[in-house]
C-alpha cells in the first residue's frame, strides 16, 4: 500500500476526512472483502465431474442467483452445478444445485430440497436468471443446461415447482447447450420475456478430444458448430411462446455467452447484447415491432479493435462514466484485451479499452463473469472480473479475480490486490453476482469456483460513504421494474444513472435492487424513474443511505 | 551472420578497387582516396573519391567506391544514393547491384534488397553462390517463406555442414508450416553442439505446438547465447504476447529494435499494441516501420486501416481496405472492418454485402477447423 501523502490532497466534505482518489494524490479509503461462506453450514461445491478426462462443457459450470425467494428482505443464493460425465446426470448429491436462504445473521442455511431446487432430474447446469415472470411478487429461476433447460414457478411458501412443461419455455433444438439467460420485457407489455443464449449443439458421445503431444486440452470453440440464441415471449397465464424466429434471432448463429440488457439508443425499448465465444459479439437492436436486428457490425462490438472475435465471456452494460447512456463490458481469455466500449449517444460503440487503461490491466487474466459494480460507493462504476484459466495446463492457470476501480469516469486501476486476501483467492473462477446481502449499502460479491465453494464475501462498508439502493415495483411495467432506467441527481447537482437488471455477467443473476454509491454526499436532490410503460416518475428530496422501495405509479 | 554477409561487400569493393590504374592529375587523388580507404579512413577517403568525382563524375569506378566507403562508414542511405547515381551510368552491372542490394539489405529494406540480388544474379551466374543465402534471408525477412524453400531446398546436401544455411532452411520450413522437415533441420543444427539459432528454431517450433514452457527455455538460451541473434527477441516478445505478458513483450520488442530498428515482427507487434491502448500516432509509426521492411503487406495495411477508423478517417480505411479486399478477396476481418466502416459512412447497402461476405468467410473458416487446436 503506497503511504498516504501530504495534506495537500486532503479536505473535509461532510465533516470527515475524504481522500482525493485520482492523479498524484493520497490513496481513497477503500473496503475490503471477506469470505463468509465457512460460517455456513452447506455441502455445495462446483463440480465439474473433472477426472482426467476433458469433456468441453465443464469449463463452464457455477451459475450463481442472488434474489430473495421467501421476501423477507434479504437476499438468498442459488448455485448451480455439474453432473456426472459421461453419463450426464446428477447422479450423486455432490452434483445437486443449492439454494441458501439468508439468515440475516451472516450465516446461510440450505433449504434446497425443501425448496425443490436440488435438479435431480436435471443434466448438467450452467446459468440461472432469476426474475418474477408472473408478476405474483416472488421471483422465479430459469435453469439453463446440458438437455433440457428448466423453468422453476417459485409457490411463495419456500418451494418452487417446475412448470417448464406446461409454460411452453423447455423447447429447444435437441442436445444444444444453454448456458445463460436473462429475463427482459422486449415488447413493453408488462411481462418478463426470456432471452437464452446458447452455445453449440454437444453431448458426451459427440465430444472431441484435441491434444497435441500426448497432452489433452478442451478443445477450440470452432470445432463445434454455432447455434441460434433463443428468445422467448411471455404470453401470460404462465405461458411462453419461443418467438426465435419471427424475432429475428434465429438468422444470427453464434457461442452465446453473456447477456447485457439495456436500452443501448434510448428509444424506450430494451435491446440484448450477447457476448460470443471466438464468434462476433451480437447486439440485437429492438426494432419496436416484436422483432430485433443484429447490428453488432453497425455498432462496432461485434469484433475487438483488431477486427478479430475473441474469446468474449461475461458481459454487463452500465453507464460508466455516467453521461447517460449505458456502455458494454465484455472480458475474455489471457492475450486478449477485455472490451470496454463507450456508448456515443446512442448512435454506435468506441473502442475504449485503451485510453481506459483497461488493455493493460486485463491482458493477464482469462475473465469469466464480471460487471459494472460500485463497490466502494464513490458513484462511479468500477469493473469487476471473476477469473481463471479455462485449462488447467500454464503455471499460472489459477487466478485471482480483479476489480478496476473507476477514476472519474475516465479510467481504471487494478486494485484487487488492497481489496483483503480473500477477494484475493487464486482459482479457476467462474460465476458471479452483486448483491447486499447484509442490506448495508455496500455491494457484496458472490463467487462460484471450479472444484470448489463458493466465496461469499463481505463488503467491509467501511469507507463512510453514502448510497441508496431502490427496489422498483411495477405495475403497468413488469413487477420486477427491469428495464426501469434511473437517473439520480445529487445535492451538489452530480447525475448518476442506472438501470434495474439481473443479468450480469456469465451464467449468473445479481440483485435485481439499483445500487447507487453517492461518496460523500448525503442530500439527493431527485431520483427520476423511466419505467419500461413511459411513465416517468420523479422524486425530490430523497434520504440517503436507505433501501427505497419505488412503486410504479399508475397514469 | 549479416556481418559475415556483408564483407561480401568489401570484397568486391576491393576487387572494384584493384581494378584501377594509377594516373597523373585527378587520378593521383583516386589512388590516394583508395590507399585511404584500404587503410581505413573512411572520411578521408570519401572527401577523396568526391574531389576526384568533381573532375570525373562520370566514373562508374569512383562513384562504387564512393558508396562502398560510406557503406562501411554506416552511412547506407548517401552509399544507396552513390550506387543508384553509378547505376544510372552502368544499370547491368552485377557488383553494382549486388553492393546496392547490400546496403538496402543492411538498412532493412529486404525487398529492395532483394530485387538487386535477384537482378546481379541473373546478369553474373558467378555471383549465385554468394547471393544466395542473402536472397534466402530477404524472403524470409519478407514472409516469402515459399520462395525461400524453393532457393535453398535443392543446395541441402551440398551445404549440409553450414550452419548460416541450415539456420534460413530451418526457418523458411518452420514458418511455412513444414514442422516435420524444420525439426530435421533443427537436430542437424544442434547435433553440432548448442547454438543460439537452433534454440531459436526449436523454440519456434514448441511456441507453435503450444508448449508454451519448452518454447520459453528455448528461446531464452538462445538469447543467452547470442543476444544479438536476429528475430530471437521478437519471437519472445509473440511468446511472452500470447502468455498475456504484454510489458514484458514490448521489453522483447523494444531489445529486438534496438538491434534493427525496421524489424518487422516487432514493429508490427508494436504497432498493435500502441492501437490496443489507442496510442494510434505511437501505432501508426511503428506500422508504418513494418512496411518499409515488408512494404505493402496486408496485414500491416489492416492494421493501418483500422487506425484510421479509431481516429475519425473513415474514408481513408475504407480505401485501404477496398483495395485490401481487390489483392486478396479472401480477407476475412479486412470484410469486417469494411462492412463497419460503410455503416458508419451511411452505406447501408454496401455494409450490409461486406458483412454477408464476412459470415461466409466466416463459415468457410470453422468448417475447415480440424479440432487439434488449443486456444
Amino acid at each position: 500500500m503506497r503511504r498516504w501523502l501530504a495534506a495537500s490532497g486532503l479536505c473535509v466534505l461532510g465533516g470527515g476526512w475524504w481522500l482525493v482518489a485520482s492523479g498524484e494524490g493520497p490513496e481513497p479509503r477503500r473496503p475490503h472483502f471477506t469470505d463468509i461462506a465457512s460460517k455456513s453450514n452447506f455441502a455445495y461445491r462446483t463440480d465439474n465431474s473433472f477426472t482426467g478426462r476433458k469433456y468441453f462443457p465443464q469449463a463452464m459450470c457455477g451459475g450463481v442467483a442472488a434474489f430473495d425467494f421467501d421476501n423477507d428482505g434479504r437476499m438468498d443464493l442459488f448455485f448451480t452445478n455439474g453432473a456426472k460425465l459421461p453419463e450426464m446426470e446428477k447422479t450423486d448429491p455432490r452434483f445437486y444445485n443449492c439454494l441458501l436462504r439468508n439468515r440475516g445473521d451472516g450465516t446461510f442455511e440450505d433449504v434446497t430440497a425443501h425448496a425443490g431446487l436440488l435438479g435431480k432430474d436435471l443434466g448438467f447446469s450452467f446459468g440461472v436468471a432469476a426474475g418474477d415472470y408472473d408478476n405474483d411478487g416472488f421471483e422465479d429461476l430459469f435453469v439453463c443446461n446440458a438437455g433440457r433447460n428448466v423453468l422453476y414457478h417459485n409457490n411463495g411458501d419456500g418451494t418452487f415447482t417446475d412448470v417448464t412443461e406446461r409454460s411452453g419455455i423447455g423447447g429447444k433444438p435437441k442436445d444444444v447447450l444453454s448456458v445463460a439467460a436473462a429475463w427482459f420485457d422486449y415488447d413493453n407489455d408488462g411481462k418478463l420475456d426470456l432471452i437464452v443464449s446458447n452455445y453449440t449443439v454437444w453431448t458426451p458421445q459427440t465430444d472431441k478430444i484435441c491434444g497435441s503431444n500426448g497432452r489433452e486440452y478442451y478443445c477450440h470453440p470452432r470445432v463445434y458448430t454455432n447455434v441460434a440464441h433463443r428468445l422467448y415471449h411471455n404470453l401470460g397465464n404462465g405461458r411462453f411462446e419461443d418467438v426465435t424466429e419471427t424475432s429475428g434471432f434465429g438468422k444470427e448463429l453464434g457461442k452465446g455467452m453473456g447477456i447485457a440488457i439495456a436500452d443501448f439508443n434510448g428509444d424506450g425499448y430494451m435491446d440484448v447484447f450477447v457476448a460470443n465465444d471466438t464468434v462476433r459479439n451480437f447486439l440485437f437492436i429492438n426494432q419496436k415491432n416484436g422483432t430485433f436486428k443484429e447490428s453488432g457490425f453497425e455498432w462496432g462490438v461485434a469484433y475487438d479493435e483488431s477486427g478479430n472475435a475473441g474469446s468474449s465471456m461475461g458481459a454487463d452494460a452500465k453507464d460508466y462514466d455516467n453521461d447517460g447512456w449505458p456502455d458494454i463490458f465484455y472480458n475474455n481469455l489471457k492475450g486478449q484485451i477485455w472490451g470496454l466500449f463507450h456508448n456515443e449517444g446512442g448512435k454506435y460503440m468506441k473502442y475504449a479499452s485503451g485510453v481506459s487503461r483497461v488493455s493493460r490491466l486485463s491482458v493477464r487474466s482469462s475473465g469469466w463473469s464480471n460487471g459494472f459494480v460500485d463497490y466502494n460507493n464513490d458513484g462511479w462504476k468500477d469493473m469487476y472480473s471473476a477469473n481463471g484459466e479455462i485449462d488447467n495446463l500454464g503455471e499460472i492457470s489459477r487466478q485471482r479475480d480483479t476489480m478496476f476501480e473507476n477514476v472519474d469516469g475516465k479510467e481504471f486501476r487494478d486494485v484487487s490486490g488492497l481489496l483483503g486476501a480473500d477477494f484475493n483467492h487464486a482459482g479457476f473462477q467462474r460465476g458471479s453476482a452483486f448483491v447486499d446481502l447484509n442490506n448495508d449499502g455496500f455491494p457484496d460479491l458472490v463467487v462460484t469456483s471450479l472444484d470448489e465453494k463458493p466465496r461469499i464475501l463481505l463488503n467491509s462498508a467501511d469507507n463512510g460513504n453514502h448510497w441508496l439502493l431502490v427496489n422498483t415495483i411495477g405495475r403497468r411495467s413488469n413487477r420486477d421494474g427491469i428495464g426501469a432506467v434511473l437517473k439520480l441527481t445529487t445535492g451538489s447537482g452530480r447525475t448518476l444513472y442506472n438501470h434495474v437488471t439481473t443479468s450480469v455477467g456469465f451464467m449468473s443473476s445479481s440483485d435485481k435492487r439499483v445500487h447507487f454509491g453517492l461518496g460523500a454526499e448525503k442530500a439527493i436532490a431527485s431520483l427520476e424513474i423511466r419505467w419500461p410503460s413511459g411513465i416517468v416518475q420523479t422524486l425530490k428530496k430523497v434520504r440517503a443511505d436507505q433501501i427505497l422501495t419505488v412503486t410504479e405509479p399508475g397514469r | 551472420m549479416r556481418s559475415a554477409w556483408a564483407s561480401v561487400c568489401l570484397l568486391l569493393a576491393a576487387h572494384i578497387l584493384w581494378a584501377q590504374q594509377p594516373a597523373a592529375g585527378p587520378e593521383a587523388i583516386l589512388q590516394h582516396a583508395i590507399a585511404l580507404h584500404q587503410a581505413g579512413d573512411l572520411d578521408g577517403a570519401i572527401r577523396g573519391y568526391r574531389e576526384y568525382l568533381d573532375a570525373q563524375p562520370d566514373s562508374v569506378e569512383a562513384r562504387s567506391n564512393l558508396g562502398a566507403a560510406l557503406a562501411r562508414a554506416g552511412r547506407y542511405d548517401e552509399a544507396i544514393a552513390e550506387y543508384d547515381r553509378a547505376l544510372a551510368k552502368s544499370p547491368e552491372n552485377p557488383a553494382l547491384l549486388l553492393n546496392l542490394g547490400l546496403a538496402y539489405y543492411k538498412t532493412g529494406r529486404p525487398a529492395e534488397a532483394a530485387a538487386r540480388f535477384e537482378r546481379a544474379a541473373s546478369l553474373a551466374p558467378q555471383f549465385k553462390d554468394q547471393v544466395t543465402l542473402l536472397l534466402a534471408s530477404c524472403y524470409n525477412s519478407l514472409g516469402k517463406y515459399k520462395q525461400a524453400i524453393a532457393l535453398l531446398a535443392p543446395l541441402e546436401q551440398e551445404k549440409s555442414a553450414d550452419q548460416g544455411f541450415d539456420y534460413l532452411y530451418g526457418t523458411a520450413l518452420i514458418a511455412d508450416g513444414q514442422d516435420a522437415s524444420g525439426a530435421a533441420v533443427i537436430d542437424r543444427i544442434l547435433s553440432r553442439g548448442d547454438s543460439a539459432e537452433g534454440r531459436l528454431l526449436q523454440g519456434t517450433l514448441k511456441l507453435k505446438a503450444h508448449d508454451i514452457d519448452g518454447a520459453l527455455a528455448d528461446l531464452e538460451k538462445s538469447i543467452a547465447l547470442n543476444g544479438r541473434l536476429p528475430g530471437a527477441h521478437a519471437r519472445l516478445g509473440e511468446l511472452l504476447l500470447s502468455k498475456g505478458e504484454s510489458d514484458r513483450a514490448r521489453t522483447a520488442f523494444g531489445q529486438e529494435l534496438a538491434l534493427d530498428p525496421d524489424e518487422f515482427v516487432s514493429n508490427l507487434n508494436m504497432g498493435v499494441l500502441a492501437k490496443k491502448d489507442q496510442e494510434y500516432a505511437e501505432a501508426r509509426r511503428y506500422f508504418e516501420r513494418a512496411l518499409k521492411a515488408r512494404p505493402n503487406d496486408p496485414g500491416v495495411r489492416y492494421q493501418m486501416a483500422n487506425v484510421d477508423l479509431a481516429t475519425g478517417n473513415p474514408d481513408q480505411a475504407r480505401k485501404t481496405l477496398e483495395a485490401l479486399i481487390g489483392e486478396s478477396p479472401d480477407f476475412l476481418e479486412a470484410h469486417a472492418t469494411l462492412a463497419t466502416v460503410y455503416y458508419r459512412l451511411d452505406r447501408s447497402a454496401d455494409g450490409d454485402r461486406e458483412r454477408a461476405i464476412a459470415q461466409k468467410l466466416t463459415d468457410q473458416r470453422d468448417a475447415e477447423q480440424t479440432g487439434a487446436k488449443a486456444r
